[in-house]
């Protein structure tokens, strides 16, 4: 039995009349990034911040490592808010010991690992200065190192990506990468699909507080493929004028060959021996998480909360 | 405990670095106490030689009166005969005088006389020079009597010798007892308000820069609460110790210059007397320790429903008024102890440490009052610290728009 990091059932919570999360079930296996798609207002700040006990389900149940979340389950737990909280006044290494100590680590150790990270993160020079001299993008980083000071087995980052530049993004994606080959869970959520596809093991697919689609990431795709063919040939085309091929569209050097649904693939190979066809590339085309995503929570959930073009 | 003593060591660390605490709390005394020490010594310098007088008397009588009673309020004075006049102005201009007095026929009558000198005495100084030779020209009027009047002790105001009916304490003592009994009100008064506003502020902010959600999924909230409370209230003990030190140290040093410098001060008897004993000043811990936790825990509940420090100011206006009602009727009493129901309203817990306080130390309510009232004000402190911690905990994780009282009250009724 894999060992879940979270586990919720039938997790509700409504504000009023607006319902924001709807019987959400989530399964987060230890040791996996694991990501919480969907559109702004889809409810993924709700599922995080009911996980750490900042709001209250209305119904439903939430577990971490098998635990009930209280305080003691949620000490194993580093938590990234969407909105950055920092005491503003605060030099940046006393802001860190502070909130490692607050977890109980005790204040030497705390001072050394936030010592170690300020290095790693480049912002050694500024440990002695006010957090409200830093830059945006530089405070992020800050609340970042709180979040992992006291080495949590769980990491639950609120759209960490956010807000960072390129080279900023790769820095804390690495450090993501690093903290799993440490062992650790990290679930974080995104509206940036193109970035979960980049580093997710497993995604969540929310739409409209409700869970469309979740499960690993490339099984996830090969089961979405949709009789997309990309192929790469010299020659002329023709061959591609059989009545099971719905349509083609010239991509880069090649052509991407729709399928009528329910066709065989390999029969497009065939076609291309038939025909004589001097092929250079024949794949599968796996589509994006956007498409999957886009398939499953139809069009209508585009309209009324856009995906945002990723960076 | 320990997540406790880490928030209240950070509260307490990040003021008493800060600016503000550093100006307040150290500069001001200092400032205050190098000021009156070196217009002290300046003043005892430079004012020396502005009290260097001459007096030609042209009456023959006045003069001796004149000299003792200005030399008595530090001044020197030499009597000059008749013939003196001549070179006087000299003298004067080469500083061996700062200058001299005339006296008459017509000083006796209307008690006008002239001064001559370079610049003339400065507005204090012209006061008492003119009192002193009004009094003199009076003493001497009256004198010529001859019925044992003693004119010098009537002009002086006379004396009113208070004998108490109850004990053997002296008007002196009762009196400095009143007034260090007001001063430590009004010192409770300001402390409750002012680091009950700081604790406000405290969990104002960690709501706004949602820290909170953090911290709170680390500890728990009547941890994160007492924390801020203790810190809050360390730095204003020691902010009010760093005061008193410097209070004993201008007692000390400045005030014997001062009294050198102004003998009228002397009539404030001897200020030894405002020196709290050991006794008043842990009455007033006491009564400050359980005042501040009192009015600290109402003023976090107000922190917590709050978003915004305009909307705080108006939430927290009833807790300002329990606390400036007090106050007001301590004012209206302090001359004689008017209404008597005023005893019994000093045990009501949120008056008492601006009402009981004084009551206590000018002795003038039995014991047992005393202990009642902090005994009521120990219930008092477990049932807000409760309702407060109860609000604290839901209000600090709610954002927006501010809850109305049923939904506060539900909020202390149901528990989770």
């Amino acid at each position: 039995m894999v060992e879940l990091a979270i586990h919720t059932r039938g997790v509700g919570k409504a504000f009023g009349s607006h319902t924001a999360v709807s019987d959400f079930d989530l399964d987060v296996p230890r040791g996996t990034i694991y990501g919480l798609l969907g559109p702004n207002g889809s409810g993924k700040t709700t599922m995080i911040r009911m996980i750490m006990g900042i709001l209250l389900p209305d119904r439903g149940r939430i577990e971490i490592f098998g635990a009930p979340s209280d305080f003691r389950s949620r000490r194993r737990v580093g938590y990234l808010p969407e909105e950055r909280g920092v005491y503003e006044k605060m030099r940046v290494l006393d802001q860190l010991v502070f909130l490692g100590e607050i977890r109980g680590v005790d204040r030497s150790l705390a001072r050394a690992r936030a010592s170690q990270w300020l290095e790693r993160l480049s912002l050694a020079g500024w440990a002695g200065r006010k957090v409200q001299d830093l830059s945006k993008g530089m405070q992020q980083k800050v609340q970042f190192i709180a979040t992992v000071l006291h080495d949590p087995d769980l990491l639950i980052l609120d759209e960490p990506f956010s807000g960072l530049d390129p080279i900023n993004q790769e820095v804390l994606e690495a450090i993501v990468r690093d903290e799993q080959d440490r062992g650790k869970t990290i679930l974080f959520s995104t509206h940036l699909m193109e970035q979960a596809e980049r580093l997710c093991e497993r995604v969540c697919l929310i739409s409209r507080s409700r869970k469309v689609l979740d499960g690993d990431l490339k099984t996830l795709r090969r089961e979405e493929r949709s009789g997309v063919v990309s192929v790469e040939f010299d020659g002329d085309g023709s061959w591609l004028a059989v009545p099971w091929v719905e349509s083609t569209s010239m991509v880069g050097d090649g052509v991407h060959v729709t399928l009528v649904e329910g066709t065989d693939p390999m029969r497009l190979l065939g076609a291309a021996l038939e025909g004589g066809v001097q092929l250079r590339r024949f794949e599968m085309v796996e589509p994006s998480l956007r498409e999957i995503f886009v398939r499953h929570a139809g069009a209508g959930t585009e309209s009324s909360a856009p995906l945002e073009a990723a960076s | 405990m320990k997540p406790v003593w880490t928030v209240a060591r950070r509260e307490f660390l990040e003021r008493v670095r800060s600016r503000g605490f550093i100006i307040g709390t150290v500069a001001l005394p200092l400032v205050a106490l190098i000021l009156m020490g070196s217009s002290a010594a300046l003043g005892s310098r430079g004012q020396q030689a502005r009290r260097n007088l001459a007096v030609v008397d042209f009456t023959g009588y006045l003069a001796e009166r004149v000299q003792a009673g200005l030399e008595s309020s530090g001044y020197q004075v030499e009597v000059l005969p008749r013939d003196g006049l001549d070179g006087l102005d000299g003298r004067v201009t080469d500083g061996e005088f700062f200058g001299y007095l005339l006296l008459d026929d017509l000083t006796i009558e209307e008690g006008a006389a002239v001064f001559r000198g370079k610049e003339p005495l400065g507005t204090v100084s012209e006061g008492l020079v003119r009192a002193t030779i009004v009094q003199s020209a009076l003493a001497a009027r009256l004198s010529g009597s001859g019925d044992g009047t003693d004119a010098e002790a009537l002009l002086r105001g006379g004396s009113l010798e208070f004998e108490s009916t109850s004990g053997d304490s002296t008007a002196e003592d009762l009196r400095a007892a009143t007034i260090a009994g007001f001063v430590g009100a009004m010192l409770l008064y300001m402390s409750m308000l002012v680091y009950g506003t700081f604790v406000m502020r405290s969990v104002l902010e960690e709501k706004r820069n949602r820290v909170v959600e953090v911290v709170i999924s680390s500890i728990r909230p009547w941890q994160l609460m007492l924390g801020k409370i203790l810190g809050v209230g360390a730095v204003g003990l020691a902010q009010m110790t760093i005061w008193a030190v410097a209070f004993l140290l201008i007692l000390l040093l400045a005030l014997p210059n001062l009294v050198a410098f102004w003998p009228v001060l002397e009539e404030l008897g001897d200020m030894g007397r405002f020196v709290p004993g050991v006794g008043t000043v842990a009455l007033f811990g006491a009564y400050f320790l359980l005042g501040y936790f009192l009015y600290s825990s109402l003023f976090a509940a107000v922190g917590a429903i709050c978003t915004r420090e305009e909307e705080a100011q108006q939430v927290q206006f009833p807790i300002i008024m329990l606390l400036v009602f007090p106050l007001i009727l301590q004012t209206s009493a302090i001359e004689g102890n008017g209404f008597p129901w005023l005893d019994w309203a000093a045990v009501f817990p949120f008056f008492s440490p601006i009402l009981m306080f004084p009551r206590a130390v000018a002795g003038v309510v039995p014991g047992w009052m005393v202990a009642l009232s902090i005994a009521l004000m120990i219930l008092a402190l477990v049932a807000t610290a409760w309702i407060a911690g109860r609000i604290y905990r839901v209000g600090i994780l709610m954002q927006g728009k501010r809850p109305t009282l049923p939904q506060i009250l539900r909020w202390v009724r149901e528990a989770d």
